[in-house]
């Protein structure tokens, strides 16, 4: 399902050049949960956003079901993204100016479909926010910003959800119900979930964890051991 | 402190130049403007004065419209035996006649505007002619040149009339403009007929010092000889001439003593005698308004831009609010802070005003090309006008620095003051602060309670508007236009600002548009904090100037050219002489089917007294002068009218499109015991005069007194000939008398037509009403182009307001791209609603600057040219596009970079 090749990437800051990710090949298949853990600046969240597409690896290739996201142009990613690829942010990230529901139906609208109202009520229902659909994101405490971003990054049923430290704005109770949310879209739908934490417990729930340290991969509970490359890389 | 403040303004300003981008430019742009015109202006001013003598022809000049009679001449004579030097100069419109057919076409008769000289031609000033050689020679050349240039004069007559100069041995030549050779086909050494002589092309005049400097010209110039005038038989009782004596006197002596000598001397010749000293002030006045006006449109362009400096520091306090509260923390207090960064937003305006003094000092480099174009003289090469720098451009570069710091001063204090309101609490928790609300959000009325009670803010307005209102009439040069233009700008800027958040009001309250696209756009127009109505305001100020200058141009050719009557005539033949008149009126029967051609005779006048009371006009000794500098407009209107010429005549009927107002029009078969006049009503309020007065007025020294029997309403714009002064029938027996013929002929006939009235009637000069109606209209087009060129700064920094208060927002349009990207919205959908957003916003600005601008060209017609109004969808549609294109291209510039970030790196940073 997701299939990363050797990437690296660098980022210019103040003048030099900082590596940020070093030869990472990883393989998640289809309708695995997966838990990317390690420290800050290990480079987890920038390896979360290049699945996503979000930006563009220096080297290596990225493969989403069956498809060489390196190579899209922005908009074919972006229509990509639509289908494919569901995404919650650690700061929810929801558009200040449009409702709860105006913000689920966003991805909706921009593929085009029809009932994206109805669908969008739909699926707040789902979260149970069926009674706050006309508040704006201030008007929404945390942990409803964030159903109602887990709400927006499935409306569209993609096969697979990447979520950026869901929790980590959130206190633990809410925390839970946000990850019950989760872990339910991967059970009814068979949706592939990378999720990024810091949090042990959390990565635990997870059937995988991939730990990583100054833009290395450090451990992998379940190495894909007919990947050659990373059953190399992991032999002593 | 103030070491502080000093330090502390220069270290925000070294991290966040960028930011002030727009400030230094908001600011440049209008200092350029300002400086542009006033550069301009003060070197006119500079030229204008230092070629006076040059521009009035002498250190004296004596006009008169008619031959100077024995008196005056005699008084002539006693100056130059008094060792002073005079010549004479003769002006007249006339018509010259090619001598030969010219297969390659070009017009054979031409209007020209004729000028005969003397050998002391010109006194001062430099005559400009090619071939270099003295005038004389030119003018008066030996035989041997007219026997080269083809035949002699004598054996060559091609035309009837022609053989009656073969008694005339002399050889008289012609200097002309090079637009006549152009016309005609003509070229140096050709022959011209004017009147009864003919001339030779002998060169070609390229400037003259005393040319009077009139917004247009019916023809080119011929220079001639007072000898071939003369010869040429084209004055004569009655003919329209103006004659000039020009007097050079020792430079040692100051010329008022004989000024005032001649002026009384000269009384009865109704002769006008005036110094180099007021030489030209109609010229004077016509560069001062201009410059006043464009220094207006100018100062428009430097207030918009200050709307983009309140608009830049609005942004740069809200992005501070941490700093800010830190300084607060660490013990400053609000002034300090305030006077902190009124320091920074002063230096930027000084390093704003320095940029606009170069961009000025280019400007005004080419302001003369555009200003040349309306000026049918070349006046400026006239002036020997330059566009360096000197000495004078001390002046106005100084008023632009000034006037860019007041600005800069006024327009930031507002925004400053919102920095008391930051609690230093602000480190912890954002919403400490109250909302900064925008222009929108609140009522008037909140506003108006919250001012008086707060007393810095009230005072604070109050300072701003006064100093506003010093810089506004400093610039306009006077209270009157200062105050009227800034109650204008208040009074657009209001509307403006009410319709725009009215129309922001009334959006709120509308449903959601569907589209995604639509919904995003209107969303960023209408969210709290949204700069809708500073764009809206900014941008429809520029559109309203400019297109106040097209609605107006075009009600005046409007005027001019659409209203035409289909009947108007297409000639005026002028100087008919009585004798001529049954040869004109056959030659026309002729040539149109037996119509009469409506034929009115006229006598030229001036008035002599008023109520039996003698109207002297000039001042004959120093003491009136002084008497005169003092008087106030009114006064100068009615000097208009007591010294104008007039033009009269007398009708049996009363002519169409009169209408008695008071009095009554005389009675057929009615017998006069005296001469009665119907007097135009606008003339007879400005002199004060009601039925039963009477008028004294002098045809060329024979005085007639009229009493005034109606008064009259005109519609001067209805195409055929009107009067001020219409006498009773038999008045003007007696007196030197022409007509003019009024005849409509169609345009396929009209040049076939000129050319017979010149054959036959030579001295008879035919003024083609499509060509005036023309040259109208160019020098118009001349005119607009240059109010328009400076108003396009207003548009300019129209725009710069909308780039600043969109880079305001530039973070969090990042942003919310960035999401929608992340939600997998393309980069088309995001730039499209950009677009719509941009131009809604262009819609709104549009709409509401061209209503305001048909206000306003209302206001102007109806005010200044007392002319109708009528709604011009055209020109408004044009305005309302373009002012969509500029919109959506200024936001295209700003934000196109926006569209090609990748999500990731704007997330991260989140």
């Amino acid at each position: 399902m997701i299939k990363l090749t050797d990437v690296s990437m660098m980022l210019a800051a103040a003048g030099r050049s900082v590596r940020i990710l070093e030869g990472i090949s990883l393989s998640i298949p289809a309708k695995q949960t997966v838990a990317v853990i390690g420290p800050s600046g290990s480079g987890k969240s920038t390896l979360l956003g290049l699945m996503a597409g979000l930006d563009r690896p220096t080297t290596g290739s990225i493969m989403l079901d069956g498809t060489d996201i390196t190579t899209l142009s922005e908009s074919s990613m972006a229509r990509f993204r639509r289908e494919k690829v569901g995404y919650v942010f650690q700061s929810f990230h929801l558009i200040p100016t449009l409702t709860a529901i105006e913000n689920v139906a966003v991805p909706l609208e921009l593929s085009g479909e029809r009932r994206a109202g109805a669908r969008a009520a739909e699926l707040l229902e789902a979260v149970g926010l069926s009674d706050r659909t006309g508040h704006y994101p201030v008007q929404l405490s945390g942990g409803e910003q964030q159903r109602v971003a887990v709400a927006r990054a499935f409306a569209c049923r993609p096969p697979i959800l990447l979520a950026d430290e869901p929790t980590g704005n959130l206190d633990s109770t809410t925390g839970t119900h946000v990850i019950d949310l989760l872990l339910a879209l991967h059970r009814d739908y068979g949706t592939t979930l990378v999720l990024v934490t810091h949090d042990a417990a959390l990565a635990s729930l997870m059937q995988r964890v991939v730990s990583m340290r100054d833009g290395h991969l450090e451990s992998d509970s379940m190495p894909d051991l007919t990947d050659r490359s990373i059953a190399g890389e992991l032999r002593p | 402190m103030t070491q502080f403040m000093l330090n502390m303004a220069w270290r925000e300003t070294r991290a966040a130049w960028r930011h002030f981008l727009y400030f230094l430019v908001c600011i440049a742009v209008g200092v350029g403007a300002l400086v542009a015109v006033s550069l301009f202006g003060a070197n006119v001013e500079q030229a204008v004065t230092r070629e006076a003598r040059g521009l009035l022809g002498g250190d004296l000049e004596i006009r008169l419209s008619h031959t100077i009679g024995p008196q005056g001449m005699a008084a002539l004579e006693s100056l130059s035996n008094r060792d002073f030097s005079i010549t004479h100069v003769s002006e007249l419109v006339a018509m010259a006649a090619r001598t030969e057919q010219i297969p390659m076409g070009g017009q054979p008769t031409q209007i020209v505007e004729l000028k005969a000289v003397e050998s002391g031609y010109p006194l001062y000033g430099a005559l400009k002619v090619e071939p270099s050689r003295p005038l004389p020679e030119l003018l008066t050349p030996s035989i041997s040149v007219c026997s080269r240039s083809g035949a002699s004069p004598v054996t060559s007559p091609t035309t009837l009339h022609a053989s009656r100069f073969t008694s005339d041995a002399s050889c008289h030549g012609a200097v002309v403009q090079e637009s006549l050779l152009i016309r005609m086909k003509l070229a140096v050494g050709d022959r011209l007929k004017i009147g009864q002589s003919l001339f030779i092309i002998t060169g070609i005049v390229r400037t003259e010092p005393d040319r009077t400097a009139n917004a247009f010209s019916l023809g080119p110039r011929v220079l001639i000889s007072q000898e071939g005038l003369r010869a040429a038989l084209l004055i004569q009782p009655g003919s329209r001439v103006r004659e000039r004596y020009l007097v050079k006197i020792p430079a040692s002596m100051p010329p008022e003593p004989l000024m005032y000598e001649l002026r009384g001397r000269l009384a009865s010749e109704s002769a006008r005698v005036s110094g180099y000293r007021d030489a030209q002030p109609q010229l004077k006045q016509f560069l001062e308004q201009l410059t006043r006006y464009l220094g207006l449109i100018g100062l428009t362009a430097l207030f918009v831009g200050g709307l983009g400096v309140a608009t830049s520091i609005h942004a740069f306090v809200r992005e501070k609010l941490n700093t800010i509260a830190i300084l607060k923390t660490a013990g400053a207090d609000s002034a300090t802070v305030i006077g902190t960064y009124l320091l920074q937003a002063l230096l930027l305006g000084l390093a704003g005003s320095l940029i606009g003094l170069v961009i000025g000092i280019l400007l005004q480099q080419a302001l003369p090309w555009v200003v040349a174009g309306f000026l049918a003289s070349d006046l400026l090469d006239q002036l020997g006008f330059t566009a360096d720098l000197s000495g004078t451009a001390i002046v106005p570069l100084a008023k632009g620095v000034a006037l860019g710091l007041l600005s800069t001063l006024l327009f930031t204090l507002w925004p400053l003051l919102t920095i008391r309101d930051i609690k230093p609490a602000m480190i912890f928790r954002r919403d400490v602060l109250p909302p900064v609300s925008a222009e929108g959000g609140d009522t008037v009325r909140n506003w108006v309670t919250r001012l008086t009670k707060d007393r810095v803010k009230g005072g604070l307005l109050l300072i701003i508007g006064l100093g506003l209102a010093l810089l506004s009439i400093w610039q306009a040069g006077s209270w009157r236009v200062g105050l009227m233009f800034l109650g204008a700008f208040v009074a657009a800027v209001f509307l403006l600002g009410t319709s725009a958040w009215m129309m922001v009001r009334f959006l709120n309250r509308w449903p959601r548009p569907g589209s995604l696209i639509l919904r995003q756009a209107l969303g960023n127009i209408l969210r709290p904090g949204s700069q809708a109505v500073s764009i809206t305001i900014a941008i429809g100020i520029g559109v309203m100037v400019v297109v106040t200058v097209s609605l107006v141009e075009r009600s005046l050719l409007r005027q001019v050219g659409d209203n035409r009557p289909t009947d108007a005539p297409t000639f005026f033949f002028i100087d008919i002489q009585p004798d001529q008149r049954e040869g004109f009126a056959s030659l026309m029967r002729t040539r149109r089917g037996g119509q009469n051609p409506a034929l009115i005779p006229l006598v030229r006048s001036r008035l002599s007294a008023l109520n039996g009371k003698t109207i002297t006009l000039e001042a004959t000794s120093e003491e009136e002068a002084r008497k005169e500098q003092a008087v106030e407009k009114d006064q100068r209107r009615k000097n208009w009218y007591l010294s104008r010429e007039y033009v009269l005549t007398f009708f049996d009927a009363l002519p169409k499109d009169n209408e008695v107002v008071e009095g009554q029009w005389w009675k057929p078969g009615q017998v006069f015991a005296k001469p009665l006049v119907s007097i135009e009503a606008e003339a007879a309020k400005s002199l004060g005069l009601t039925v039963g007065d009477t008028i004294e007025v002098d045809v060329q020294g024979v005085l007639i007194t009229t009493e005034v029997s109606s008064i009259r309403k005109v519609d001067w714009g209805n195409f055929s000939t009107n009067f001020y002064m219409i006498l009773s029938p038999g008045s003007l027996d007696g007196a030197p008398m022409t007509y003019v013929a009024t005849v409509h002929v169609p345009s396929s006939e009209e040049i076939a037509l000129q050319e017979a009235v010149v054959e036959s009637f030579p001295n008879v000069t035919a003024i083609n009403v499509g060509d005036v109606l023309d040259g109208f209209a160019r020098m118009l087009d001349r005119l607009s182009l240059a109010i328009r060129a400076v108003a396009l700064f207003c548009v300019l920094s129209g725009a710069l307001v909308m780039a600043a208060a969109l880079a305001a927002t530039r973070y969090r349009r990042l942003y919310e791209s960035v999401i929608l990207k992340a939600m997998g919205a393309t980069r088309s959908v995001i730039a499209c609603s950009f677009a719509a957003e941009y131009a809604f916003l262009g819609t709104i600005g549009g709409l509401l600057g061209s209503g305001l601008a048909s206000a306003l060209s209302w206001a102007v017609l109806a005010t200044v040219f007392d002319l109708s109004w009528s709604l011009q969808p055209p020109v408004l549609a044009v305005g309302c596009l373009a002012t969509i294109a500029l919109t959506m291209l200024v936001g295209f510039l700003s934000t196109y970079r926006i569209l090609g970030q990748p999500p990731l790196s704007v997330l991260r940073h989140e």
